[in-house]
């Protein structure tokens, strides 16, 4: 128990891949046994990693539980194996142990084959999630952010949908672009820095010019945006969503996006301070886009696990609104939002699921009158929704509201504007929610014999309803006491902010009257005014 | 005449193969060789015992250190290393031959006299730095390759390839010779390194001959490692040759003249500083047309061994890249990934045997559901083509990793970034590898026919692709010991100009 004791982050996220393996050892007619096993072993997890990260009192920095010791040193960089749970990933690595179990009872019999294997392959994706989440050494992190790749590939590529292959092969290859860039950047600043210690790259980074600086920034950033997904580099995900088997979605809604996020506050932002202050409109700008671009794109799908995909654009797009508010509120709403977005989409897409198992389409036009069939399911759906749309008392509120807030308060002049924009998504949002809803479920019933509805024999049973029962309960805690789950990242994120706005920003030294004058002009321009990319990249090569 | 230890060192990596060779060739002289298996079985033996003694051999030598010059043979680390790549190779080869080769129903004992051979010729090459003896060397290791290529007489397009193999070959090893030649002529001493401290005195180090002559030489290796615009002969040479000397040929091929261009260019001809510089620019300029040519074109094929090829191509380009780079780190990296290399190549070339794809079968078309069919080797073979793609936490990331980083430490972020959208683009031909295996069914023409056929049995090539999987997750969980313990000393300790 020693070892334990001194390795428990270790034991957490690598406890999956031993399982992982054993179960693709066993042999295919043991599929079953295997599934039950990968759950099992999931929910020990999920119970272990409560009872250690929530048993444990933070130490004074926030640190939960740490391991760091001296891994190697390749060409003269040395690497540090060094994990961590703080108050900026303590809840979402919770959200992965959580959802992984979760997911699998909750698809339990939607694959008819090789389900060993895939609970297998499950397993790999939660060490390669909780390894990125943990990781305090960029290049560990960088190993897990690539080795989390291919059991997603294989999820989608071998259980999807008619058009699997290429939503793998699209979600690989963009993702991969992405991060190669970004690999070259990280060399270029553990170069400098002398390893991939982030705060000493975060000197080293400072010390460069600031036309450096921009560019390894926007190297950081794209490669998690892409990840995020931000407009314009969200084109994976509606296929790769849309194809993967329901259990994939979920995880990828609720976990994989979130990585994106997480890289911004945890590495991007507080590497590179000047940068992230000058960048911050463009990222908003782009925020504000996909918000509302996601929830019209939404509104017209036909599919509804395609609606939901693209509401993930849309609300990932409030997430990044926070981060790029460089408020402490905004930034909490963000943190907020990401466990709201990874729940509630989480959710939607399971519901989603157990609907197509049973009717075999998610055509919104082959349902009508579900509510009739389905009473449980409706109820449960309906909740969801609800909290989707950010209903008050319901966790989505919470979250886009401190958002807003923060992005309305920021002080950057642009932040007002953005903020009343970035609103008129969440009255989008409620649109292509409550709209689907009634075409699905309202209204009379579709009788027609090859219709979603016709096929619909049996409501929730009780395993389907043990799953839901949970996400309700946490929507509405985090609904009415946020408190919970904030409550750790409050230090964390005021500190970084604190380190963020320090170096007195180059670009947006405003006295509080210029403040004040250019708010007003920006009240009332047009949108027109508000071309981001020019003036943006004009200051970062002078 | 009696030899010291160290002397017996510098010959017997020479000797045990190619006393295996005699033995093997004795053998196969009983005509029954086809038909009796104890025959057989003993040729295989016999070839297989040859390659393990010099690898034990080399491997003891390894623990003593570098051995003192004998007879031009310079078996220091470098030479050892190169030993001992050559040697598992060849091992990986012929356990894979045996397979193969009774799949095509062509089990001959000269192909094995041929690859001993070979293995002789590649040691010699990578060890010496004496003009004669490299072109000895190159000749030795080429000429049975040729035939190698070839060897299967019963397909037509085996002797075609063999033959277009043999002519281009013979062109370039004439232009090393010329190149050698033209050095000589002006030095007046065999001995690069001589040749090049005497060059620099005389102040001839930018003279047209000696950059002539260098370039020339530089032709001959990039010939080899079939770098753009000298790798024509690539995909045809692979497709026509048998599935183990194919992985033989980009392995070990590509293996020692990287070796040989590493002892010679930054090795011997270090003291010519300007002649390097030129060299490197070309090298840099020759890259970026290999990464580019060689991915470009993997992207359209459509049978895995020209996939392969083109892909073997590509991977010239990024070790290139790390001469470019040219520091001592890069360097190190270079033959970390050679052994990286080594074993993804032999693997996906063995996984081919270990499928029973034999003739013209070998289409992506006909790899289709293989992977959950053969769940070890579809594991081993997403180990390989994810490797190969350069994904962490495999070996082939690390290959990278020290590669790239050496270029961008020396200022070369551009051709890092290039360097790193190849692997972008080769990721997409590597994935098409896996959607084959595991993403598509088989056709319902391929399932009737695999019914009607009996079921494939390749242990020995399964084995091999095993260990190479191995190997590829050593290099990807244990970097360091092989980064450090084996390139690294194998630069430092082999190449005294580098220390």
């Amino acid at each position: 128990m020693t070892w334990l004791n001194l390795h428990p982050l270790t034991f957490l996220v690598f406890a999956p891949t031993v399982l992982g393996f054993l179960l693709m050892a066993l042999p295919h007619a043991l599929g079953k046994l295997a599934r039950l096993l990968g759950f099992l072993g999931a929910l020990a997890i999920f119970v272990l990693s409560l009872a250690w990260l929530l048993g444990h009192a933070p130490a004074a920095g926030g640190t939960v539980m740490a391991e760091r010791t001296p891994w190697f040193t390749l060409v003269g960089l040395p690497v540090d194996y060094a994990l961590a749970v703080d108050g900026l990933n303590l809840w979402l690595v919770l959200l992965t142990t959580f959802l992984v179990p979760l997911t699998m009872l909750g698809t339990w019999n939607s694959l008819k084959d090789r389900m060993g294997t895939f609970a297998a392959l499950f397993l790999l994706l939660e060490t390669g999630m909780l390894g990125a989440l943990v990781a305090q050494d960029l290049f560990v992190f960088y190993l897990f952010w690539e080795a989390m790749l291919i059991p997603m590939y294989f999820m989608i590529g071998v259980w999807g949908g008619d058009e699997r292959r290429y939503a793998a092969n699209k979600f690989f290859l963009y993702t991969l672009s992405g991060s190669l860039l970004w690999l070259v950047a990280l060399l270029y600043l553990a170069n400098k820095a002398g390893g991939f210690n982030p705060a000493v790259m975060a000197q080293a980074a400072s010390a460069l010019p600031f036309g450096v600086q921009g560019w390894l920034f926007i190297a950081f950033a794209v490669a998690f945006a892409i990840k995020v997904p931000l407009f314009p580099l969200h084109t994976w995900l509606p296929d790769a969503h849309v194809q993967a088997p329901t259990a994939g979605s979920v995880i990828l809604a609720g976990v994989l996006l979130k990585l994106g996020g997480y890289g911004f506050i945890r590495f991007a932002i507080p590497m590179f301070p000047q940068a992230a202050m000058h960048y911050a409109k463009p990222i908003a700008l782009l925020s504000v886009i996909a918000i509302v671009y996601g929830a019209l794109v939404a509104m017209v799908q036909r599919d509804i696990k395609k609606l939901v995909a693209y509401s993930s654009v849309s609300h990932m797009g409030f997430v990044m609104l926070g981060l790029a508010s460089m408020t402490v509120i905004g930034t909490q709403g963000a943190m907020l939002q990401m466990l709201n977005h990874g729940i509630s989409t989480g959710a939607l897409f399971l519901l989603v699921g157990m609907l197509y198992d049973r009717a075999h389409t998610r055509m919104i036009a082959d349902f009508g009158g579900v509510a009739v069939k389905m009473p449980i399911f409706t109820t449960f759906f309906m909740i969801v929704t609800l909290s989707s749309i950010g209903l008050p008392l319901t966790n989505g509120f919470v979250g886009e509201f401190w958002i807003l807030n923060g992005t309305f308060l920021s002080g950057f002049p642009w932040g007002r504007f953005y903020a009343c924009l970035a609103t008129s998504g969440v009255v989008l949002g409620a649109v292509y929610m409550l709209w689907m809803f009634m075409r699905v479920f309202w209204g009379p019933e579709n009788k027609d014999e090859d219709s979603g509805t016709h096929h619909l024999h049996s409501d929730l049973n009780a395993r389907e309803i043990a799953v839901m029962l949970p996400i309700v309960v946490l929507i509405v805690w985090m609904g009415v006491h946020p408190k919970t789950f904030v409550a750790a990242s409050e230090t964390p994120v005021a500190a970084l902010l604190q380190e963020v706005k320090a170096p007195a920003p180059r670009t947006f030294v405003l006295t509080p009257a210029v403040h004040e004058a250019s708010e007003a002009h920006e009240a009332v321009g047009a949108a027109g005014a508000h071309a981001p990319e020019a003036p943006a990249a004009h200051e970062v090569h002078p | 005449m009696s030899l010291t230890p160290s002397q017996w060192a510098a010959l017997l990596p020479l000797l045990i193969p190619a006393f295996g060779a005699c033995l093997v060739t004795l053998m196969s002289i009983d005509k029954d060789q086809a038909t009796t298996k104890w025959i057989r079985g003993a040729m295989y033996g016999t070839a297989l015992l040859a390659v393990g003694a010099s690898f034990w051999y080399l491997t003891d030598l390894w623990r003593t250190g570098s051995q003192p010059t004998f007879f031009q043979l310079h078996m220091d680390r470098l030479a050892q290393f190169t030993g001992i790549f050559v040697a598992v190779a060849a091992a990986l080869t012929i356990l894979q031959s045996w397979d193969h080769f009774h799949q095509e129903g062509w089990v001959k004992g000269e192909t094995l006299a041929l690859l001993l051979f070979a293995v002789v010729g590649m040691v010699l090459f990578a060890s010496t730095t004496h003009f004669v003896v490299l072109f000895l060397g190159l000749e030795l290791f080429s000429l049975p390759l040729y035939a190698l290529v070839g060897t299967v007489r019963a397909r037509s397009e085996s002797a075609e390839g063999g033959m277009k193999y043999f002519l281009t070959g013979a062109v370039a090893s004439s232009c090393f010779l010329m190149g050698g030649v033209l050095i000589y002529g002006l030095s007046g001493t065999f001995d690069l390194a001589a040749a090049a401290s005497i060059l620099t005195v005389q102040g001839l180090a930018l003279d047209p001959l000696v950059l002539v002559g260098a370039a020339l030489m530089l032709l001959g290796f990039l010939f080899k490692v079939s770098a753009v615009p000298f790798h024509q002969w690539t995909p045809d040479a692979y497709e026509a040759s048998p599935h183990p000397i194919a992985g033989f040929m980009s392995v070990a091929t590509k293996g020692v003249a990287f070796i040989a261009l590493l002892r010679v260019f930054p090795g011997s001809f270090g003291s010519l500083g300007p002649v390097g510089a030129k060299m490197q620019a070309v090298l840099a300029v020759l890259a970026v047309a290999t990464l580019v040519l060689g991915n470009l074109t993997a992207l359209v094929q459509s049978n895995v061994k020209r996939m392969l090829a083109y892909s073997s191509i590509s991977h010239a380009g990024y070790l290139m890249l790390g001469f470019v780079a040219g520091t001592p780190a890069a360097y190190t990296g270079v033959l970390f990934y050679l052994v990286i290399y080594l074993a993804m190549n032999m693997g996906a070339f063995g996984l081919l045997t270990a499928f029973g794809l034999v003739g013209e079968q070998t289409t992506f078309e006909d790899l289709r559901g293989l992977g959950w069919k053969r769940p070890a080797m579809g594991f081993s073979a997403a180990v390989f083509m994810l490797s190969l793609a350069g994904i962490p936490p495999l070996g082939g990331f690390y290959g990278k990793y020290m590669i790239f980083r050496e270029l961008v430490g020396t200022g070369h972020v551009g051709l890092a970034i290039l360097g790193v959208i190849a692997s972008l683009v080769s990721a997409y031909y590597y994935l098409r590898f896996l959607v084959a295996l595991f993403l598509q069914a088989p056709s319902a023409e391929a399932e009737r026919l695999a019914s009607d056929r009996p079921a494939v049995r390749a242990p020995l090539a399964g084995a091999a692709v095993l260990v190479s999987a191995a190997i590829v997750l050593a290099g990807g969980f244990i970097q360091y010991a092989l980064a450090d313990g084996f390139a690294k000393r194998a630069i430092t300790e082999g190449l005294g100009l580098l220390r």
